[in-house]
């Protein structure tokens, strides 16, 4: 065991709950009742859904414009209408271009899901693979990958966040093929969620390297090595089932702070510039805050709020239903 | 053990010079010449090519193959590398001033924010979760699990407005902004510890709550040990593992300073310092700040696995 | 806060939407009694003549330190008129000669500095050795191109301290700059340089005594040292600087000369009383303008520039100020900026620029044009800007000779886009394969609510003629990097007038000035290389603003720049803040100024 990750993985396997795994099924079965139970988790997986709801309905009007070819409704200017108050035609008022505040909120839930989804797109393959070859393997490897996410949790966030941000932004007004990707993605969107990809594995591969520490010495991995398994075979068909709940875990916790995250990167106008997300439209906001414009303020920060709140209490949950042991090592990382 | 802090305490080496290597790269290799932020924007093309050479800029990047082996070395990350070792920081190219200057004076200001209010949603924090562990399961509990989760729930920025617009704009409870007197740190640290102490709830009840479902738990309060006890004596002897640890990783983050409480409330610290460097790509505060940050990082890390090894004797080194 | 902060660059002058401090500073409340208090808005650098290449270091070193020449403070148009020198030099015929003498008996603080530790006194050859500074490449100041390539030996005495391993040695003569006696200063040109008078009331050309360069070494910029109306009492970078009255600065009075309607706004009522009129200033720096607009509200400012979008609650729809401040006797100031904002094209972009091949340059600009005639700038200053802006329709912004009143010939008509970009050979904005057209645009101000919603603008207007335009925001530093290195298609940009004549604006069109020069458009025409060869030499004359107004239509019929409008600067003051008139080259005002008790 390499030094740096001693007391977390060390403290994990001084637990007397050192089982022999569950078959994967029974676990999810289990958690699952465990969960119907909590009243207060069921309430937020509700707001969830609801959620959930409003950011297909978002994808379907932006992909509905975008395959027709013209400008979706949220984003055609009606500047007659500037900044009006909250009215029965629109409900939260409207912005500096005559906007609907309640669609660019709308819109702004898609944003928040899709900075989730692409972020996870680069975070759990390169946490999962990284975590699994290191604690796997260890020796020489596990000390490489060790190094590797030690330097790069002891680089500010910031920093790489704002360089892979940079030559995103760059690589986009050179290469053609990264044109054609932002016909689809909005390149601040993109650049973001590259970048707090490549600052956010390093949680996650901690976890799962310390899972894949203990699991390599269990009977079902040395008996499923010595019928000659290949090392392929016994990291991700026979351990990857037992530990994947955990990347369910890790997902649920990060979204949440990812939503914030975008909100203090738009304020320091490292964003996404051309959709309406809830950071924009937060630091829009705070201008005409004086004005007695409450509503665009409000809007945002209630929007946010409760998917926040659900995704957190919910992500407790969860966790708590399927890997109890895990609180105190999650909530330092996450 | 003598051998295993040392060899912790060497490991600060290899991380900081991987840390270095990486903001080096961002920076000069993805940020381009630095030459054309000092020369401005009349600059010729002769201009430029003169200060690159005289501050070296035009050397090879990483090694000197050119002019192997005797000057290997004579490139520019070895020589940022070897400058930084010497804690020669050198000079601002936004405010001309020197780098260990503004560091030194950006620090003052930002412990007087962070540590007051590091020091008071740690007490706070705790002070909670022992009150929501105590009452585990009750309606004291779940409020308070609820609030601070609630609290977490809402964005630091959205706070700072509120609070700026209404406590001081408004009804002039505070002033608006400034670095005067002591009076002018409240507002700032009282709305960090809104912003920040839901999650220090959280983090220590669970931690109380782990040590609380122990063996050695149920054994005492078989025993008929009263509860209060078990937690106090207990329960929170044993858990001070875990908050001594947060507390030590906290740490280099009081040098680091509060970006948007700085901001906003006009604390000339550090974090502002190093975000506007950032962002005007001045290489040697960047430099210099990483460098700190980083080994402070890493030592601090180290700290606690130290002091982890040394306070529980269940874990042994292998 | 940083993305916000005011990017206007003195000597680089692109500046941004929001809002410029250089005209409108932030005036804060006087807690303490007789100061005013300011808010700066960008990186200061320290108080060093050599480094003010922003407004902010401009602005604090005249302060402090004080040049040949300055701005006549009331009068219109802009004139320059003798500060440190007895009257405007002597000019010899040719126009190469300038003939300069020294005011006696001014004199700099007391400072340890100097031997005695009494100030010195200021003669010819502090001029020499200041100047000598600015060109001296190891300084590496942005202003050297106030000087090099014009003054006799500038370029030659540059060179050989930038070969000589050891530090500048300032006895080395300079033929162009000679003092020919204690109070005589000669400088020697190239060529005529009729804009000498106009660089010389720049701060990069003030006088700072040898003494205090040597005695402070690397701490200099933190001593000041200089002739000023003010001198430097504390200073905590970052955060707050505080000056006092000079007690030796003499021999200036409050002008008795003003425009027309100066005497009814009050703005003579303090002539002939002496200089400063303020006994201190206390700045504080404030980055962001929420927190400003806050301290406003809270009573601690007394004046503020107003963001676009608190202007209608400011500004009455008639452009007044609206009736709540004006009963808490709040004045508003409006000015224009003599500066221009534009969309440059590349020149070199093999789809928008120019072209060796004559049908294709044709096509290409029949492009540009089309990209300039779609955008609705008069809609785009009312709805993005309130009106505060006036649409342009020339590169030379009006007050300035050389601009007229010719109507833009790319004014916005949908019909003729569309008709323009299907002349180009994109009809429907589609190109031979059916894609819309893509074009790249770049902007500074990231983060800036402003810039995004000026780049929403941009990018809808465009849309309506079939191209798809995208816009990028950047962050300051990144933005004048892509400049500079030509990597751009289109670029926003603003230039800020260094001084009032229009040869300061025509030279970013001069070929040989292309990137990494000012010339970020790298525009290449013999016919404007050759007017702009005989302009820079001739003095203001009807023939020479004929000849600009000349190569101003050369540029417009290439469509180089899509023009966009000139700001005009608005501010809020208090009343007890008097003797306050806007002015484009602010930054030596400050001892004008007067605040009443309040």
């Amino acid at each position: 065991m390499s030094a740096d990750d001693l007391p977390r993985a060390t403290f994990a396997a001084g637990r007397p709950t050192d089982v022999i795994p569950a078959a994967s099924e029974s676990l999810w079965r289990m958690a699952w009742r465990q969960l119907r139970q909590n009243r207060l988790a069921m309430v937020c997986l509700v707001i969830l859904c609801v959620y959930t709801g409003t950011w297909f309905y978002a994808e379907g009007v932006y992909w509905t414009a975008k395959i027709r070819g013209v400008i979706p409704n949220y984003k055609i200017s009606h500047y007659e209408i500037r900044n009006e108050p909250p009215s029965r035609a629109h409900l939260l008022g409207t912005n500096f271009a005559g906007r609907d505040n309640l669609q660019q909120l709308v819109q702004g839930t898609r944003i928040a899901f899709e900075i989730g989804l692409l972020t996870s797109v680069i975070v759990i393959p390169l946490g999962f693979v990284l975590g699994a070859l290191a604690g796997y393997f260890g020796r020489k490897l596990d000390s490489a990958i060790v190094y590797l996410y030690s330097v790069v949790a002891s680089v500010p966030d910031i920093l790489l966040i704002m360089s892979i941000a940079y030559v995103t932004r760059s690589a986009v007004d050179r290469s053609p093929a990264m044109q054609s990707v932002t016909r689809y993605i909005d390149s601040g969107l993109l650049a973001i969620c590259v970048g707090m990809g490549f600052t956010g594995w390093v949680g996650l591969c901690r976890i799962i390297r310390g899972e894949y520490l203990k699991h390599r010495e269990r009977q079902y991995v040395l008996a499923a090595r010595a019928l000659g398994a290949s090392h392929g075979s016994i990291m991700f068909r026979h351990i990857a089932p037992n530990v994947a709940h955990l990347i369910i875990i890790n997902f649920s916790l990060r979204f949440p702070n990812l939503i914030l995250a975008e909100v203090v990167l738009s304020y320091l106008g490292i964003g996404i510039a051309n959709e309406p997300s809830w950071g924009t439209i937060i630091n829009d906001a705070k201008q005409r805050l004086w004005l007695g414009n409450w509503w665009e303020l409000g809007g945002a920060t209630i929007a946010m709020f409760f998917l926040v709140l659900a995704l957190n209490i919910f992500g407790d949950a969860l966790r708590d239903a399927l890997d109890p042991k895990l609180r105190t090592a999650e909530a330092k990382t996450g | 053990m003598t051998a295993y802090i040392i060899r912790r305490l060497l490991s600060v080496i290899p991380i900081t010079i991987g840390v270095m290597f990486i903001t080096f790269f961002v920076f000069r290799v993805v940020g381009g010449n630095p030459a054309y932020r000092i020369a401005g924007k009349n600059a010729t093309a002769t201009r430029i090519a003169q200060i690159s050479h005289e501050r070296g800029y035009d050397k090879p990047l990483f090694l000197n193959f050119r002019q192997f082996p005797r000057h290997l070395l004579d490139a520019q990350f070895p020589q940022v590398c070897w400058k930084l070792v010497h804690f020669d920081f050198g000079e601002s190219v936004i405010t001309k001033q020197h780098v260990s200057t503004m560091l030194l004076e950006g620090a003052g200001p930002s412990l007087c924010v962070t540590t007051p209010l590091f020091a008071i949603e740690l007490t706070l924090g705790i002070a909670l979760a022992l009150l929501a562990a105590y009452y585990r399961g009750g309606w004291i509990d779940r409020g308070l699990v609820l609030l601070s989760v609630m609290g977490m729930s809402v964005s630091s920025l959205v706070y700072i407005m509120l609070a700026q617009y209404w406590l001081a704009s408004q009804w002039r409870l505070f002033p608006v902004w400034g670095f005067e007197s002591p009076r002018y740190l409240i507002l700032p640290v009282l709305v960090g510890v809104i912003a920040g102490v839901g999650a220090e709830v959280r983090f220590y009840r669970t931690v109380v709550l782990d040590e609380m479902y122990q063996e050695y738990v149920r054994t005492a309060r078989a025993k008929g040990v009263s509860s209060r006890a078990i937690l106090f004596r207990h329960v929170l002897r044993n858990a001070l593992i875990p908050i001594l640890t947060n507390v030590i990783i906290a740490i280099p983050f009081l040098y680091t300073g509060a970006l948007l409480l700085e901001n906003f409330f006009g604390i000339p610290g550090l974090g502002r310092l190093t975000v506007m460097a950032l962002f005007n790509f001045d290489d040697d505060v960047v430099f210099a700040t990483t460098f700190i940050g980083s080994i402070l990082f890493v030592l601090f890390n180290a700290l606690t696995d130290i002091a982890y090894t040394w306070a529980d004797p269940r874990i042994r080194i292998k | 806060m940083l993305p916000r902060q005011v990017l206007a660059n003195y000597a680089g002058r692109i500046i941004l939407v929001a809002f410029l401090v250089a005209n409108s500073p932030v005036v804060l409340a006087a807690e303490h009694a007789k100061s005013v208090l300011y808010g700066i808005g960008g990186d200061f650098k320290g108080f060093d003549p050599v480094d003010c290449g922003d407004v902010e270091s401009a602005a604090q070193v005249s302060r402090v330190y004080e040049g040949l020449l300055e701005y006549a403070y009331l009068e219109r148009p802009y004139r320059a008129i003798p500060r440190l020198a007895e009257s405007l030099p002597a000019i010899s015929s040719d126009g190469l000669t300038y003939m300069f003498r020294i005011k006696r008996g001014i004199h700099f603080i007391d400072d340890p500095c100097f031997p005695s530790g009494k100030g010195r006194e200021l003669t010819a050859e502090d001029f020499v050795y200041s100047f000598k500074r600015i060109i001296n490449p190891k300084l590496e100041s942005q202003g050297d191109w106030i000087f090099i390539n014009h003054v006799l030996g500038a370029e030659e005495w540059a060179k050989r301290i930038s070969e000589s391993k050891s530090p500048a040695d300032y006895s080395e003569p300079l033929p162009g700059f000679q003092a020919l006696d204690r109070y005589t200063l000669q400088i020697r040109l190239r060529r005529p340089y009729p804009q000498l008078l106009w660089v010389l009331t720049m701060p990069y050309a003030f006088a700072v005594p040898h003494e205090a360069v040597e005695h402070y070494g690397d701490q200099f910029r933190r001593h000041p040292v200089g002739t000023g109306p003010f001198r430097l009492k504390s200073w905590w970078p970052n955060y707050r600087i505080e000056y006092e009255r000079n007690p030796t600065f003499s021999g200036q009075t409050y002008p008795d000369k003003g425009a027309p309607g100066d005497r009814a706004a009050g703005l003579l009522d303090d002539a002939g009383k002496p200089l400063p009129l303020l006994g201190g200033i206390v700045e504080y720096d404030i980055r962001e303008f929420y927190t400003v607009w806050q301290m406003f509200l809270a009573g601690r400012i007394y004046a503020s520039a107003i963001s676009k979008d608190y202007f209608e609650k400011v500004i009455t729809p008639d452009l007044g100020l609206s009736p709540e401040l004006r009963k808490r006797g709040v004045r508003l100031y409006k000015t224009p900026e003599l500066s221009t904002y534009y969309i440059g094209f590349n020149m070199r972009d093999s789809v928008i620029g120019q072209s060796a091949n004559s049908v294709i340059n044709e096509r290409h600009r029949k492009l540009r044009q089309a990209f300039a005639t779609a955008i609705d700038v008069k809609r785009f200053v009312e709805v993005i800007f309130n009106n505060r802006y006036m649409p342009a329709n020339s590169p030379i912004p009006p007050g300035v000779a050389g601009h007229t009143d010719n109507p833009y010939p790319y004014e916005y008509s949908l019909e003729r886009a569309k008709q323009l970009i299907a002349e180009a050979g994109y009809p429907d904005g589609r190109d031979s394969e059916g894609h819309p057209l893509r074009l790249s645009m770049i902007m500074p101000g990231s983060g800036s609510t402003d810039a995004r919603q000026e780049a929403d603008f941009y990018e809808e207007a465009l849309r309506a003629i079939g191209v798809n335009l995208v816009v990028q925001q950047l962050s300051f530093a990144e933005y004048i990097r892509r400049e500079h290195d030509g990597e751009t298609q289109v670029f926003w940009a603003g230039w800020v007038i260094d001084y009032p004549d229009a040869q300061n604006f025509l030279q970013l069109f001069y070929g040989p000035n292309q990137c990494p020069g000012v010339n970020s458009t790298n525009y290449q025409n013999p016919e404007f290389d050759r007017l702009y060869e005989r302009i820079v030499s001739m003095t203001d004359s009807p023939e020479r603003t004929a000849l600009y107004e000349q190569m101003v239509d050369l540029t417009t019929k290439d469509c180089v720049w899509a023009l966009i409008a000139y700001p005009l600067a608005y501010g809020l003051f208090q009343p007890w803040f008097q003797n306050y008139k806007p002015h484009a080259f602010p930054y030596a005002n400050a001892k004008y100024y007067k605040v009443l008790p309040h």
